[in-house]
């Protein structure tokens, strides 16, 4: 059915094919790398990180990328705090900075339970966090779209943007797991 | 833009059920947090829906709950949070 | 107080099962459909907030769609509301890309 609306459009003169596959191009080779980058920057350059915290947005405009969204809120894990987001509605979130949600995000049973028991969910991802840690979790509702800043791990210190873009998972900037210090490959 | 609400005030989410397109789920009406931060000013979504312009545009505010404020039976420790966008008219002083 | 309003999609809270972990990813048609859908929204032909609200007015059928048969249903609605297109110009071309693939 949506071929065939697209087509009907496409006649209409409503939009074009070379559009929609466009950004079937950006969705597939271009959004899904964007935010381990911006979030590598951020962990090398604290002037970065502490602008992206405070205007994501502006602070990815001025890396060279245009999130697309109204705004964007980097929430920062810290040794206090560790950051989970959802979108219990719909399935609001950052695709022109993370690409399209995976499956378990828009899936009903991590809609129903990550707002009402966050720790069982993450630790169905094998992630464990302590209670002396708070979990904050984000319910992206209306009109802001939200990427986690996870801490930078131990034993990555000398490490290139590059090579630490390569552990930055988008599991991590949602918040369901955190990035380890392992470099796969040579 | 000014809003009603201060960062750091307590608010409580207005505890009704009109029908139609709301962007306040049903688990937090009602319920008691404090301003996180004021977003900005937007179209209102719950006439977006319906095709009208959203105009004049409301004030949209982070609000932070205790988790033990939400759930009765919340089972992990005091200290966690949600948090999530709620427009100026789904909020009263608390 | 009546709760009898909770839409099919305000499911924060409610009970529910395992998780699948995994990331399934997306068939060359559902990628198509998020385009098709985003060059709309993009182009301010309609908004992701009608989209929103026509996927919740599913009632019952919310459950029973997977996530972009709501989406395709959804841009389905709206786009005969705003009279792009009618019902039955939609049959016609569905009819004729069926018989293409066939």
């Amino acid at each position: 059915m949506s071929r065939a609306m697209q087509e009907l459009l496409e006649e209409k003169g409503v939009i074009t094919a070379e559009q929609v596959r466009a950004r079937m191009e950006q969705y597939d080779h271009d959004f899904p790398y964007r935010g381990a980058r911006v979030i590598a920057h951020a962990w090398v350059d604290a002037s970065f990180k502490e602008k992206l915290i405070r205007d994501g947005k502006a602070a990815c405009a001025e890396f060279g990328l245009d999130i697309e969204a109204d705004k964007l809120i980097a929430v920062e894990n810290t040794p206090q705090v560790h950051n989970v987001v959802v979108c219990t509605l719909c399935s609001c979130y950052p695709r022109a900075l993370l690409g399209m949600p995976p499956t378990w995000y828009k899936s009903e049973n991590y809609r129903r339970r990550v707002v009402r028991e966050p720790r069982a969910v993450l630790k169905e991802f094998g992630t464990l966090i302590p209670d002396e840690v708070t979990v904050r979790v984000h319910d992206s509702n209306a009109d802001m779209r939200y990427v986690v800043v996870p801490m930078r791990p131990a034993g990555t210190e000398g490490w290139s943007e590059e090579q630490l873009a390569a552990i930055i998972t988008r599991d991590a900037l949602v918040g369901v797991t955190v990035p380890k210090p392992v470099l796969r490959g040579a | 833009m000014d809003g009603k609400f201060k960062v750091g005030q307590p608010v409580r989410v207005k505890a009704s059920y009109p029908p139609g397109h709301r962007r306040t789920p049903f688990y937090i009406r009602g319920k008691r947090g404090e301003i996180e931060r004021i977003c900005g000013a937007f179209p209102n979504p719950e006439e977006l829906a319906y095709g009208f312009d959203g105009e004049p545009k409301r004030v949209l505010y982070r609000v932070r709950f205790p988790q033990k404020h939400v759930w009765p039976d919340y089972r992990g420790p005091e200290r966690d949070l949600i948090e999530m966008e709620i427009y100026e008219h789904w909020l009263e002083p608390a | 107080m009546s709760h009898d309003h909770k839409l099919p999609s305000d499911m924060g809270g409610e009970e529910g099962g395992a998780i699948d972990t995994a990331d399934h990813g997306m068939k060359f048609w559902e990628k198509q459909a998020n385009a098709l859908r985003n060059t709309l929204t993009r182009g301010k032909v309609l908004r992701l907030d009608e989209l929103r609200r026509a996927a919740e007015d599913l009632g019952s059928r919310y459950y029973e769609l997977e996530y972009f048969q709501r989406t395709t249903e959804a841009l389905r609605t709206v786009l005969l509301e705003k009279n792009f297109f009618s019902e039955e110009e939609l049959k016609a071309k569905m009819a004729e890309v069926r018989r293409r693939y066939e």
